[in-house]
């Protein structure tokens, strides 16, 4: 608990109300250094997971010319295994504001 | 005020006399309000303060001789200011590529002078000791007196130079400027006991060798008088500000044994804290200057590991003070910390306000040298991959926006301890929300606190809120306040454009004299009446 002098209860500055129906999502290639971090996206809660991986994930992790698309796919949700079922949303895949999600393999 | 004429000389007080009437015979215990409504900032952090008069200040300075000895200083660094200028002295610099490490310290450094000053003015109001006051009210007069040098020292290069411009409005909004940033404003909200070992400790003792010396040699061999000679009417201050650092941990741990375990925690809090923004140091010595000093790890190793953990610690193992945690990660990152952050820079430099490039072959294995373990193995390959991409035509400039530390602000680019390629990812949950950390240490002083670290002003949050300008990356380097030239690439931009043409001119004696020629014709000066 902090120390101050008064009440001290200030919302977070980056909360999900915030983003209105999007919320961000970051995407880790486990398996390489070549991009010096993770990014960060935005992206409806609501969005397909095949349309982040296609229309998002894809674009960026392909800029690594050394990056191999036909290899298959595997994911981790923040620390676990993660199968995400592509024809359902983020947010029913579980994906939640500020969350990892790392791509393993390829 | 009058005087009495007939009235015989007051017997001037000897320096001593002076100094003790300055501070100590000025104090008064109030007695229209309690001590703890005069002074309502000292108690609430839990450190326990019994005799304020055991504050020893070593220097004993008096205003007078304050004032005389600082002017004295700035008499001369003006002096080389002025010759500099007159004698295009930037021409000599080793390369432009250098101000790029001028460029982050007026962004990042100087500003956080000023907010130094004001936060110590804060605490030479609100102690109870008057000593401790006093000392205050020094410093924060040195602070301020920093943050105008510097910047009357850089502003000759702003005529000149790309990047400089605009250092104020960069320091409050461009990303990673809110790396030191967001440490100083830690540290000014909070109390001021914790702001005294945050500052006038961690920074001004622990680390300031490793912050400032790197800066001040790096002028030195590249050629940059007047930042040396800056570095030098400081030095004198900062030697001040150290042996005030040092002062106030062994009074806050020998007035009771009670603050021991709450300044310890300071001590691991805000080590890490200012080592996470020395990482901007390790770039510049490692990859900046275009003569190189000595490398990060060198620096790390003498300022750090062998006078703090060699010299200091076992002094304050003495009053129950272990070396902080977060210092054995720092030690094995030492081979890996600029590497990373360069590249980070080299990735993000369309957004940055430095250029970066592809290090030469020739620093390449300076790098090899200073980096036995580490630069061969694994940073070289990563370098020729960037460089074949380059000569491709497809110089790689990072898509999109990185992930970030909700504590340090920098993009989480560290590795797992003792595993070079393996990004380090720490959470936590916090109200039902989600944070990230890019490392143990982040992640602890985050959740110890975690009410205050949800309030981060965030680059990359902002930038998907639509507070930083606009959606686009134009929209948003518009809003930094970006010229051209600011950023991108250092090969072929405007400032190594400019540098050939200026060097053009001054090797080229004929030209230069044509040159001349037509200037003084153009003022209806022969070169003969000229001469006379």
């Amino acid at each position: 608990m902090i120390k101050a002098l008064g009440t001290y209860d200030f919302p977070s500055r980056s909360r999900q109300e915030l983003y209105g129906d999007d919320i961000l999502v970051h995407v880790l290639r486990g398996s390489s250094m070549f991009f010096c971090s993770a990014a960060a996206f935005r992206a409806p809660k609501a969005m397909k997971w095949s349309d982040f991986v296609g229309g998002m994930v894809m674009p960026f992790v392909t800029s690594d010319p050394d990056f191999d698309a036909s290899k298959p796919l595997t994911w981790k949700l923040v620390d676990d295994d993660f199968d995400p079922d592509p024809d359902k949303s983020l947010e029913e895949n579980g994906i939640r504001h500020k969350n990892t999600v790392t791509l393993i393999g390829a | 005020m009058t005087t009495n004429p007939t009235k015989p000389a007051a017997k001037k007080l000897s320096m001593q006399q002076r100094y003790s009437a300055l501070t100590r015979d000025i104090d008064w215990t109030p007695s229209y309000v309690s001590e703890e409504e005069m002074y309502p900032h000292t108690s609430y952090e839990g450190i326990k303060i019994h005799d304020w008069s055991k504050w020893d200040d070593p220097f004993r300075l008096t205003v007078d001789a304050y004032y005389r000895y600082q002017a004295e200083k700035d008499k001369r660094l003006y002096a080389v200011l002025d010759g500099f200028a007159q004698g295009q002295g930037h021409l000599t610099l080793s390369d432009p590529a250098y101000l790029n490490a001028m460029k982050i310290f007026i962004g990042g450094v100087t500003p956080l002078e000023y907010q130094a000053n004001r936060h110590f003015a804060y605490l030479s109001r609100h102690f109870n000791g008057p000593g401790p006051r006093f000392a205050a009210l020094c410093q924060s007069v040195d602070e301020i007196r920093h943050a105008q040098t510097e910047i009357h020292t850089l502003s000759n290069y702003n005529k000149y130079y790309s990047g400089m411009h605009n250092f104020a409005k960069m320091h409050d909004r461009v990303w990673y400027l809110s790396v030191p940033k967001s440490y100083f404003d830690d540290a000014l909200s909070a109390g001021p006991f914790e702001f005294l070992i945050a500052i006038g400790f961690s920074f001004e003792y622990l680390l300031t060798n490793l912050l400032f010396v790197p800066f001040m040699s790096g002028a030195s061999f590249n050629g940059d008088l007047p930042t040396m000679t800056f570095g030098f009417s400081a030095q004198s201050d900062e030697s001040r500000h150290m042996t005030l650092g040092l002062e106030a941990i062994k009074f806050l741990l020998e007035q009771d044994e009670a603050n021991v375990p709450i300044v310890q925690e300071w001590v691991d809090k805000w080590f890490w804290r200012g080592y996470r923004v020395t990482a901007i140091i390790a770039m510049m010595l490692d990859y900046m200057l275009p003569r190189p000093v000595m490398s990060w790890k060198e620096s790390f190793e003498l300022y750090f590991e062998q006078q703090m953990l060699g010299g200091l610690f076992p002094d304050l193992a003495y009053y129950g003070i272990r070396p902080p945690a977060g210092v054995e990660q720092a030690i094995w990152e030492k081979d890996h910390l600029s590497h990373l952050v360069y590249n980070t820079f080299y990735q993000f430099s369309h957004a940055a306000n430095i250029t970066t490039s592809v290090p030469t072959q020739d620093h390449q294995q300076w790098l090899a040298a200073a980096y036995p373990d580490s630069f061969d193995a694994v940073y070289r390959p990563k370098w020729d991959k960037l460089e074949k991409m380059d000569a491709a035509g497809n110089r790689f400039f990072y898509p999109g926006l990185p992930q970030l530390c909700q504590v340090c602000q920098i993009p989480m680019v560290f590795p797992e301890h003792g595993q070079g390629d393996k990004i380090c990812e720490r959470h936590s949950d916090f109200n039902g929300e989600h944070f990230n950390f890019c490392s143990d240490h982040c992640k602890w002083i985050f959740d110890r606190e975690p009410e205050k670290y949800v309030q981060a002003w965030m680059p990359v949050h902002q930038i998907y809120q639509g507070a930083c300008g606009g959606p686009t990356i134009p929209d948003v380097l518009a809003w930094y306040g970006y010229a051209e030239g600011d950023s991108g690439e250092m090969v072929g931009n405007v400032d190594h454009v400019n540098w050939k043409k200026w060097h053009a001119q001054v090797d080229d004696s004929l030209a230069g004299r044509e040159q001349m020629e037509a200037s003084l014709a153009a003022d209806g000066v022969g070169v003969k009446e000229a001469a006379k």
